[in-house]
């Protein structure tokens, strides 16, 4: 925190932060347009593929017996690990007392809120009778490890939501209160509700602080058991390739890749977009980019427990899951992810250029593909190869092949996820404006003082 | 790999070919192998009781066209089509298969499936019939279940041909039990010279879960008759029922569920909601101050 200012000083900074930050909020031009544009139109294309799912069945996708999970669940398992990130910068950073990582906490909630949200409708799109999506609560055995995964993943929105809402209280307050006249009326009104009479005195502040605590540990038991809980779909089976003990770690490990790359990107766009390099600085890009490379080479120590001891041994049936992957059909992607999602990262980033803005955004968008496609090799090649042989079925049984519809709906996914980030974006501060003036020495009550 | 794919393309391939019913083609150097097998009465009857077995339940009776309505249909022993493959070809298609008609290659021994030909040959027009079914009479069956004695008792009559029911001595009736998927045979008497007999039922029958049984008793295709198909009867031993979903076993049900498992999973779930209503509460406090 820098030295207290003078009363006079704070206030032009406050009001420079707040014009800057709500800048994403007032902004509002052709391209904020051309944009919601896009997102609709796919999203809607999207929703029209699920509607023909809906009405035609599961049949429309390329699942059949064999290969029940397809792209669907391995871009719920993408979207689990992307959201994971929520945990890792805005609670355990902060409870390691990292301060750099204070200015990320809220992308990396919006990215945690849209990745989860959406691993939750995925697996509603994923029914073939989403009518009867109850049932999973009315009737669920408690010893099956989807219900353990229903579970968390509520629960870890429920949490990911206040994560960000509490934080959000001072800085709705503000808006409220000192708001330029840019911010649509209705949106003050959103404020005005939300604050929920937010005064900034030294008990409401102690409440938050008391509150957030309890979050932010709540959320580390919490967040490592959407992703573990998440592999052990996968791990509580006796399939070659998933049959491993340390699939909730790799899990984990694998979502921190995924995580920080997506917060990376939004970050980058945020500070084009909105003009805020004074805040998402290349100082903060830098840390992100060592981060990214701890997390990366953890991953790569997972990976390695993962493919070689396995490799080494060859036991039958999980070496023709294997040579698959290694020399067979999936050889190709698999090697792809593990090179874009893992090698290079890891050797560009320890060179500085590479952490700067642009390149590590780069980077990222080629971590963040290989993760999708590493979720897709994780989940098909295994079905691809049951222990009982495969006989008498037609030739579109034996293997998996994602159809236009599958690819509808997945487009969707995406879309909606950037969609529930570009509306948080829209509505709240991309950055905790209090917490921001706070470390700038601005004293809580100016920050609280109601517009002169 | 190569190998398995080749498989798998036959397999694709023979899946589409049935479904097409073409023509079955047999290898030139199979159609005009020769039956090893002598053309005589022995034979003939060795084969009816394979065919009995083995191929009735599809094919049906030879001449009563009732075989099963598969696509394509199993044909009927007398049918033209039937006969007019060459001994090689009969050998040739019982042996392999295809689609719907199952391969017999590793169930009935090469003579057996020569003896079986030898039977379709009986309804060739160009072979003499060595086996005649005589037309089959007209018959009357009686039978009421004895449940104190667990006996079965019988009593069958038969057309003189002039009109009126004699006693029937010394024919074979069968008794089964009627089960979900059809007739379970459970044994045969053979009538006495009062046309009566008693069949007692064995104790290992096993009946529905408190011991009911059906009993259908028949006589052989000899006679035209109803099959009787008794009232229930408690002759045999109560079905077991074993639970199928055991205690502590991956997915198993919310009664089975593994205690530990359980406690854990509330207990976590438990844990998470009540911090997190906390912290709603605390949201509530923060408001309520806000009020103040
Ligand atoms: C599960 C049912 C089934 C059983 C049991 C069965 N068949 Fe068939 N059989 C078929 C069907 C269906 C076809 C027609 C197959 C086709 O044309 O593709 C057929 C065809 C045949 C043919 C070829 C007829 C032709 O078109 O040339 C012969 C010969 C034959 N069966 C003999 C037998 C004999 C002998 C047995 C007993 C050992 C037997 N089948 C048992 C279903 C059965």
């Amino acid at each position: 925190m820098e030295k207290e200012k003078s009363p006079e000083e704070s206030r032009k900074l406050l009001d420079k932060i707040t014009f800057d930050l709500t800048r994403s909020i007032v902004k509002r031009d052709e391209l904020t347009n051309f944009w919601y544009f896009i997102l609709i139109m796919f999203a809607l294309v999207g929703l029209w593929g699920w509607g023909i799912q809906v009405r035609d069945g599961l049949g429309v996708t390329g699942m059949r017996d064999y290969v029940s999970w397809g792209m669907y669940i391995a871009n719920f398992v993408f979207f689990v690990a992307v959201s994971l990130i929520g945990f890792l910068i805005s609670s355990a950073l902060h409870l390691l007392k990292i301060k750099w990582s204070k200015v990320i906490s809220r992308v990396a909630e919006q990215v945690a809120i849209a990745g989860v949200a959406l691993a939750g409708i995925i697996i509603v799109m994923d029914m073939g009778r989403p009518d009867r999506f109850l049932n999973v609560f009315l009737h669920g055995r408690f010893a099956s490890p989807i219900i353990w995964d229903v579970t968390v993943v509520t629960t870890y929105l429920t949490i990911s939501v206040l994560l960000f809402y509490l934080p959000l209280l001072p800085d709705l307050a503000l808006l409220r209160d000192k708001g330029s006249d840019d911010i649509p009326q209705w949106k003050r009104n959103v404020y005005r509700i939300l604050a929920l009479g937010w005064k900034g005195n030294a008990e409401q502040y102690k409440l938050m602080a008391h509150a957030m605590r309890i979050l932010m540990i709540l959320i580390v038991p919490v967040g490592l058991s959407i992703h573990t809980v998440t592999s052990w779909l996968f791990a509580a089976t006796l399939r070659s390739g998933w049959d491993t003990t340390i699939f909730g770690p790799y899990f984990v490990a694998g979502a921190f890749v995924a995580g920080v790359a997506a917060v990376i990107i939004v970050m980058y766009m945020y500070r084009v977009r909105y003009g805020l390099k004074d805040y998402f600085e290349d100082y903060h890009f830098n840390m992100m980019g060592k981060l990214f490379v701890l997390v990366c080479l953890v991953y790569l120590y997972f990976n390695i427990n993962e493919f070689f001891v396995p490799g080494y041994k060859m036991k039958t049936a999980e070496s023709i899951h294997l040579s698959n992957l290694f020399t067979g059909k999936f050889s190709t992607m698999f090697w792809a992810t593990q090179l874009f999602g893992l090698f290079l990262p890891i050797t560009l980033m320890v060179n500085k250029f590479f952490r700067k803005p642009l390149p590590i955004t780069i980077i990222s968008v080629f971590v963040l593909i290989a993760s999708w496609f590493k979720r897709y090799i994780i989940v098909i090649p295994t079905l691809e190869h049951p222990f009982l042989p495969v006989q008498n079925v037609p030739e579109n049984y034996q293997h998996y092949a994602p159809t236009s519809i599958e690819t509808m709906i997945t487009v969707f996914s995406f879309m909606a996820a950037i969609l529930i980030i570009t509306i948080l974006a829209k509505m709240f501060p991309v950055i905790a404006i209090w917490e921001y003036a706070e470390e700038k020495g601005i004293s809580r009550e100016i920050i609280s003082e109601p517009k002169n | 790999m190569k190998k398995q794919f080749t498989l798998t393309l036959v397999i694709a391939l023979m899946t589409v070919y049935q479904g097409m019913a073409q023509e079955w083609l047999v290898p030139d150097d199979q159609k005009g192998l020769t039956n090893p097998s002598e053309y005589n009465l022995s034979n003939v009857k060795k084969g009816k009781d394979l065919y009995m077995k083995n191929c009735k339940s599809c094919h049906g009776d030879p001449g009563k066209h009732n075989g099963l309505p598969l696509v394509p249909p199993p044909p009927d022993m007398v049918s033209e089509q039937m006969q007019k493959n060459t001994d090689g070809e009969l050998f040739f298609k019982i042996t392999k298969g295809r689609g719907g008609m199952p391969q017999f290659e590793t169930t009935i021994s090469e003579d057996d499936r020569w003896r079986l030909i030898n039977f379709i040959r009986n309804f060739d027009p160009s072979h003499e019939q060595l086996l005649v079914d005589a037309p089959p009479q007209k018959a009357k069956l009686l039978a009421s279940v004895n449940e104190v004695e667990k006996k079965v008792e019988i009593f069958a009559e038969v057309d003189d041909k002039n009109g009126s029911f004699v006693k029937l001595p010394n024919a074979a009736v069968k008794i089964s039990a009627k089960k979900a998927f059809g007739n379970l045979p459970i044994g045969e008497v053979l009538t006495n010279a009062e046309g009566r007999a008693e069949y007692q039922i064995p104790e290992t029958l096993i009946g529905d879960e408190s011991g009911m049984v059906n009993i259908v008793v028949q006589l052989d295709e000899n006679y035209v008759t109803d099959n009787v198909v008794l009232d229930a009867a408690k002759v045999g031993q109560p079905k077991p029922q074993p639970r199928l979903i055991k205690k502590e076993i991956l997915w198993s049900t919310n009664e089975n569920v593994q205690s530990w498992l359980l406690l854990s999973y509330l207990g976590a779930v438990g844990a998470a909601w009540a911090a997190i209503g906390y912290v709603v509460f605390q949201i509530f406090k923060i408001w309520r101050v806000g009020k103040e």
